[in-house]
């Protein structure tokens, strides 16, 4: 017994998630391939509105970026480049994919890291008065504000927020300073409406979700034989239900942030001008930068399987319950 | 394939007409819930609007430019206009009128006219798509926990690598490579959507496999076919039918920011178009973003309230 099954375990994940990695690049393999323009298209239409003759540009495209070699090379060679952390070459802003990923990753994760404690504190604090007050006026009232937390589209509420706040209060810039230092009072500051317009939606979730979990746990056995022991309310709702309700929260805050949370951040970004991944991605789509919107489209999707596989082994630490066999 | 479908829906429908009592029991579960009821009343409403809206508002393209940026009934703004003769500017009051109840927009396009029509665009898009990925999602769900074995494991290992996508980085990418057309961001969204529908109709399925009258219909000697379209589907409907509620405010939202990144169908007025021409001319019309924005609030907002009641109509461990 021991660990050695731990250890099996997460060898066994390590290994299906480099099986989904590779999935996940054979999947947008083909996507780029079947889609009705090639790369070089793109790009060849920007060359021939400089006066280029498309034949030779065509032609020396294709060689450039092996275009003209068969396609199960070509497969080989952009999988091999990927994980060398090559990721092409962004005609638009004359640079290595990989350094604008650098040096932009950082508003993303400012925005998703502050929107995510800021959703998470909150709804959990929400959702556990809401449970202990089950059916009160304030329970009635934290759930439709919940409803329409979750229903009020991010985007609109960001503009909303911009119309409200900025323009007509001028309490805040419409549009994010990038000028400022990351770690200062006034880019917390600038980041107050974005923050609030990624992170409502995800507070209403949250807010539902540990109230469901909570009264789930609240009904069990073991709190009412807490009760019994005269243990003070206070001690059975935070050690006894709360304890256990967290377990379905993380793994839902966490899937959250993979699937929903980066949708929201990329259009965040775009409506106040974050210059994050989102924002760049925006500007590559406009540009017709094919390798910057694969990038970004990449990078997400396997941020997200890391964040899967981190669930996973966190779980088994957490739950002393849980054997995956 | 296209005969299989009508089979199903066929047989659906007839499953629930000869269960008109059960058919009445969920109805009076459903609208004991007053939200539920709004919900489904403002979606009537919208259908309403999307198909004989058009009818009556003016043309959502015309364009006017002397009657621009003009403020919704009730509102009043003031607009500096400039005069070429004199060569002076001069603040004029502009008041809404009943011709623009809604206002217009910097082309003075009528607000009414592209609301309507954006309607019917999002209609469009949440029903076709969520059908799409529902009848996908079913397929490959019963598929796979019927087949069992290394088919049920390529499928849900397949499910398992499009989960992992992030949905709206997957449909940027996709209708970024194959082009802003209407269906193409309806297909996108369908071919990719149905991923958690198939792992839920998937479990259903398994527990439903084991149960005594799907096994005794195979001991019957009843075909893989029979069993799937005669015993398992119909069981899953009312999951269906959950799902496919809740799913469709999802879409909706999809379409809608697709279109305000700049990859909608640049030839109808969706709703997610208005918006995004309404954010830059927040200082001077701010009705063009809150309009369309309120319209697609409330449809999601409806579908939630109707899915939530629905699916506690359906589950008959809560009693409302």
């Amino acid at each position: 017994m021991g660990k050695s099954w731990l250890r099996d375990y997460i060898i066994k994940r390590l290994i299906y998630s480099v099986i989904i990695a590779w999935g996940i690049l054979t999947i947008t393999f083909v996507l780029v391939r079947v889609g009705p323009s090639s790369p070089a298209d793109k790009y060849l239409a920007n060359l021939a509105a400089r006066g280029q003759d498309p034949a030779q540009v065509t032609a020396a495209i294709e060689a450039r970026y092996g275009l003209d070699k068969p396609i199960l090379v070509q497969y080989a060679d952009y999988v091999a480049n990927l994980f060398r952390g090559n990721l092409g070459w962004s005609f638009s802003t004359s640079m290595p994919v990989i350094e604008l990923i650098k040096t932009h990753w950082i508003y993303s994760f400012q925005l998703i890291l502050l929107s995510s404690l800021f959703a998470a504190f909150l709804g959990i604090l929400i959702g556990i008065y809401s449970a202990v007050k089950q059916y009160t006026k304030v329970d009635y009232a934290f759930t439709f504000f919940s409803f329409i937390g979750i229903s009020i589209p991010n985007f609109w509420l960001g503009i909303m927020l911009i119309l409200i706040f900025s323009v007509r209060l001028g309490l805040f810039k419409t549009y994010y300073d990038t000028t400022l230092p990351l770690f200062s009072l006034d880019n917390l500051k600038a980041l107050v409406l974005p923050v609030i317009t990624l992170g409502t939606g995800m507070l209403a979730g949250y807010v539902r979700y540990t109230r469901s979990a909570m009264l789930d746990n609240l009904r069990k056995a073991f709190v009412t034989t807490a009760r019994a022991k005269g243990l003070p309310e206070r001690t059975v709702i935070g050690k006894h239900v709360f304890r256990n309700a967290l377990l379905p929260l993380v793994t839902i805050i966490m899937f959250d942030l993979g699937s929903i949370v980066f949708g929201g951040a990329y259009l965040t970004e775009i409506i106040f001008g974050i210059p994050g991944l989102g924002q760049i991605s925006f500007n590559a789509i406009f540009a017709n930068d094919y390798p910057v919107v694969v990038a970004v489209t990449i990078i997400g999707t396997f941020l997200v399987l890391l964040i899967n596989l981190m669930t996973d082994i966190t779980y088994t630490y957490l739950d002393p319950r849980i054997r995956y066999d | 394939m296209t005969e299989r479908l009508r089979d199903i829906v066929r047989r659906t429908s007839q499953h629930l007409r000869s269960n008109a009592r059960l058919v009445n029991y969920y109805w009076q579960r459903t609208q004991r819930n007053k939200l539920a009821v709004f919900g489904l009343a403002f979606i009537i409403f919208l259908i309403l609007l999307a198909l004989i809206g058009p009818l009556f508002t003016l043309d959502p393209t015309a364009v006017n430019f002397e009657e621009k940026n003009m403020p919704p009934v009730g509102f009043t703004i003031e607009q500096s206009i400039y005069n070429i003769k004199t060569n002076e500017f001069t603040t004029k009051e502009i008041p809404g009128t009943w011709k623009h109840p809604l206002g217009t927009d910097s082309k003075g396009r009528d607000m009414l006219a592209m609301i309507v029509s954006g309607a019917r665009v999002s209609l469009q898009v949440g029903l076709i798509a969520t059908g799409i990925a529902i009848i996908l999602g079913t397929i490959i769900g019963v598929l796979s926990a019927y087949l069992g074995g290394w088919a049920d494991n390529a499928l849900m290992r397949f499910t398992d690598v499009m989960m992992t996508f992030p949905f709206f980085l997957l449909l940027v990418l996709i209708v970024f490579i194959f082009g802003p057309s209407l269906v193409f961001i309806v297909l996108a969204i369908g071919l990719t959507g149905w991923t958690g529908i198939a792992r839920l109709i998937r479990s259903e399925a398994l527990s439903l496999r084991t149960r005594e009258f799907v096994i005794a219909a195979k001991a019957l000697g009843a075909s893989d076919n029979r069993v799937i379209f005669r015993h398992l589907i119909p069981n899953v409907i009312s999951l269906i039918i959950i799902i496919a509620t809740l799913s469709i405010p999802g879409v909706i939202l999809a379409e809608a920011a697709l279109s305000f990144i700049g990859l909608g169908d640049p030839t109808v007025s969706s709703w997610g178009i208005i918006l995004e021409a309404g954010q830059t001319s927040l200082n001077t019309a701010w009705w063009v973003a809150v309009e369309p924005g309120i319209m697609l609030f409330l449809t999601v907002l409806a579908f939630n309230f109707l899915g939530d009641g629905l699916r506690d109509a359906f589950d008959p461990k809560s009693n409302i």
